[in-house]
């Protein structure tokens, strides 16, 4: 145990390197950046925007359309008496994204039931979309008139009807049933809500194995590379405690790692607004999530948690056996690749096809896909399906004892020593 | 006494090369024996066999009475390797690398410093184990894994081309820390192509070529049996 703690000791030490250190804190100054420079853009187009706007008709109906523009906190930059050449033309020197011409005779219109055309000029400075902002306002400003005309038309006409019936004479109720429990909503709001809920596990798995593999097939690579391994190798610890050590240290710090990543990638969608967006769809759905008992209680965390840590076993002695077989520390970077692929498969797959529903090869091609499992299991917590849920955790135990075994036997043979996997060049030009 | 090790009609392969074709040699107590013989020869094999890290083809070693096959733990509790390309931890300070590898040996934090003060003693560098192992030369490198693998007293210490890489000074400071620091009980396996260094180095000598054995003895038996003035001529009488 002594042994074992001295050598744990010093694989941490060699993981912590200033360099991680160094990329560590500049990715979390990176997302921090972006974030806040983000986070301005979004206060900027929320806060107060000029519209140019040239009234060629002055009736109550179009001074409340610019009272509405005002009232959603719009500066108006009035274009007052220009013809409406000239006030596309001044309007674009200025700071104004948008240029709304109202025509002569639009409040007669809207009475006589002659629709005339409200005309919009965007000037695009800039492509990005907060910056059309200003026209979609302007779209529901008109469509909140339009509303109020029409049922100000109707009531006039059909005095005894409510003109909502009249102008949506069919209305829909939408239930969504998930196994027998059934609540009030859609089922794509719920679908939504369900992707964006376990979306996250497969990127944090996705972050936590990528870290934790380069650490460990960087720790044996190193050792290689700076021939320190023969000496490591003859020095009287078991071979299963060098390699547990390894992967211990490398999950811990890798862990570490991901959770700074995780921490600074909040922070940059923080920037974005999404967490407002997040917070506003969870209060609506969080009630119908309960209701439909799509959410995780106590047992399913720890279900979940069961499941992530396995997969992190099994990316680690993956990653053990891959740096075996690597020679130095650059031959290690191109061989994490597969295993990099490995993560990514079922989390595009899940992305863009329903596992439940895919062909029968490609589900049993993902369903041998380690990585996988955590990913299932989230949703199969929801729908009850412990079988499914028990098999894939035992499936990634077996997994991982095999991989440890075979990685314990490289590490005894001669092969720790003799292998060398050299790519891009030929084995007889190494020799 | 026993022997510390014996090597029995050894044999090993990798793929169809036949490294070594079925060797015989034995380390005695307190002895520093030697393989010597050019590049190639399997002097590293040899050593990297008795030091655990390799597997037999055929034939036996025993060390201490005990089959090294079956029982590497028991063995490697009791000897040293220094490897013929080995590197230390470069991110560690040197007295850093000497208290890492004390602690595998020692079984109390006394009898750790003793060898990491033995360490010291012997690699005579002083302030520079302050510094990181990185920044250290080839010969300050060497040493200082020289001096990890006698610190400990091990029954047997395995050295492969422990002076190979080196300038004649750091070399000469090599060969006299071996030789000043085996005395208490410690044996020496060594290999060298370094046909005359081995003649100051070792009580007894084999000559190996092909993977072949061709002569045992001490360096003068030998030279008197081919009537050669040094191991060189030794040799090269040998393989004719
Ligand atoms: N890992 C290996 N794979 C294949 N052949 C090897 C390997 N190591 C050594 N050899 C071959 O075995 C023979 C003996 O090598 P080695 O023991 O290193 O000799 P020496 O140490 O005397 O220079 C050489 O022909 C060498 O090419
Ligand atoms: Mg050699």
């Amino acid at each position: 145990m002594k042994r074992f703690m001295n050598l744990l000791r010093k694989e941490i030490r060699e993981l912590v390197t200033a360099q991680l250190v160094v990329s560590l804190v500049f990715t979390l100054a990176l997302f921090n950046f972006i974030g806040r420079t983000s986070r301005k853009e979004v206060e900027k187009a929320m806060g107060t925007q000029t519209i140019a706007v040239l009234d060629l008709d002055r009736s109550a109906s179009s001074l409340g359309i610019v009272t509405g523009l005002e009232s959603a906190n719009f500066k108006i930059e009035s274009m007052e008496g220009r013809p409406k050449e000239e006030a596309i033309q001044a309007a674009g020197r200025g700071e104004a994204k948008l240029l709304l011409v109202i025509p002569s005779g639009f409040g007669d219109s809207l009475q006589g039931l002659a629709p005339r055309e409200v005309e919009t000029y965007s000037f695009m400075r800039s492509f990005s979309l907060i910056g059309a902002r200003s026209q979609v306002i302007i779209r529901s400003v008109i469509s909140a008139l339009n509303d109020v005309a029409s049922d100000r038309f109707l009531r006039a006409k059909l005095p005894d009807h409510d003109p909502d019936s009249l102008k949506n004479p069919i209305k829909t109720k939408d239930f969504v049933i998930v196994k027998d429990r059934m609540a009030e909503g859609s089922a794509n709001m719920v679908a939504g809500l369900v992707s964006s809920q376990s979306l996250l596990i497969p990127v944090v798995l996705m972050m936590i194995v990528i870290y934790s593999s380069q650490m460990v097939i960087s720790a044996v690579a190193m050792e290689k590379q700076n021939k320190t391994l023969e000496t490591l190798l003859t020095v009287p610890i078991r071979r299963t405690s060098i390699i547990t050590a390894k992967m211990l240290s490398a999950g811990l710090v890798g862990l570490i790692s991901a959770f700074v990543y995780m921490v600074g990638f909040r922070s940059f969608m923080g920037g974005l607004g999404a967490d407002e967006v997040q917070a506003a769809s969870g209060a609506g759905g969080a009630g119908i999530m309960r209701q439909l008992g799509l959410y995780f209680d106590t047992t399913g965390y720890i279900v979940l948690g069961a499941a992530l840590f396995l997969a992190i076993l099994v990316a680690l002695a993956m990653a053990m056996i891959l740096g075996v077989l690597a020679e130095d520390f650059r031959s290690a970077q191109n061989m994490i690749m597969p295993l990099m692929f490995m993560v990514m498969v079922p989390y595009f797959i899940s992305m863009f096809a329903d596992i439940a529903t895919v062909s029968l090869p490609v589900k049993i091609f993902i369903l041998l896909i380690p990585f996988s499992h955590p990913f299932l299991v989230s949703q199969n917590l929801y729908l009850g399906n412990y079988g499914m849920i028990f098999g894939g955790l035992a499936y990634m135990l077996v997994v991982f004892i095999v991989l440890v075994g075979f990685a314990a036997k490289v590490f005894s043979s001669d092969k720790i020593l003799t292998m060398k996997l050299r790519f891009g060049k030929k084995r007889g030009a190494a020799a | 006494m026993d022997m510390v090790l014996r090597v029995e009609g050894l044999r090993k392969t990798y793929g169809k090369l036949e490294a070594l074709t079925g060797i015989d040699f034995e380390v005695r107590p307190g002895e520093v024996f030697a393989l010597i013989g050019p590049n190639g020869a399997g002097k590293t094999t040899a050593l990297r066999i008795c030091a655990t890290l390799l597997t037999v083809t055929g034939g036996q070693v025993t060390f201490l009475g005990r089959d090294l096959a079956k029982e590497p733990d028991f063995v490697r509790e009791k000897i040293s390797y220094l490897p013929e390309e080995a590197g230390a931890y470069k991110n560690m300070k040197g007295l850093d690398y000497l208290k890492f590898m004390a602690a595998f040996y020692g079984r109390t934090a006394a009898e750790e410093k003793e060898y990491v003060d033995r360490a010291v003693g012997i690699t005579d560098l002083g302030a520079r184990l302050e510094d990181k192992v990185g920044t250290f030369s080839k010969g300050m490198t060497r040493k200082i894994l020289l001096a990890r693998a006698l610190m400990t007293k091990p029954v047997l210490a395995i050295l492969d081309e422990p002076t190979s890489g080196l300038d004649v000074l750091n070399a000469l400071e090599v060969r006299s820390m071996i030789r000043r620091y085996v005395k208490e009980g410690t044996s020496v396996l060594l290999s060298s192509h370094n046909m005359l260094e081995i003649e100051f180095l070792s009580d007894r000598v084999s000559l190996i070529d092909h993977g072949r054995i061709l002569d045992t003895g001490t360096p003068g038996a030998l030279k008197d049996m081919h009537k050669a003035n040094n191991l060189e001529e030794v040799f090269r009488s040998a393989v004719r």
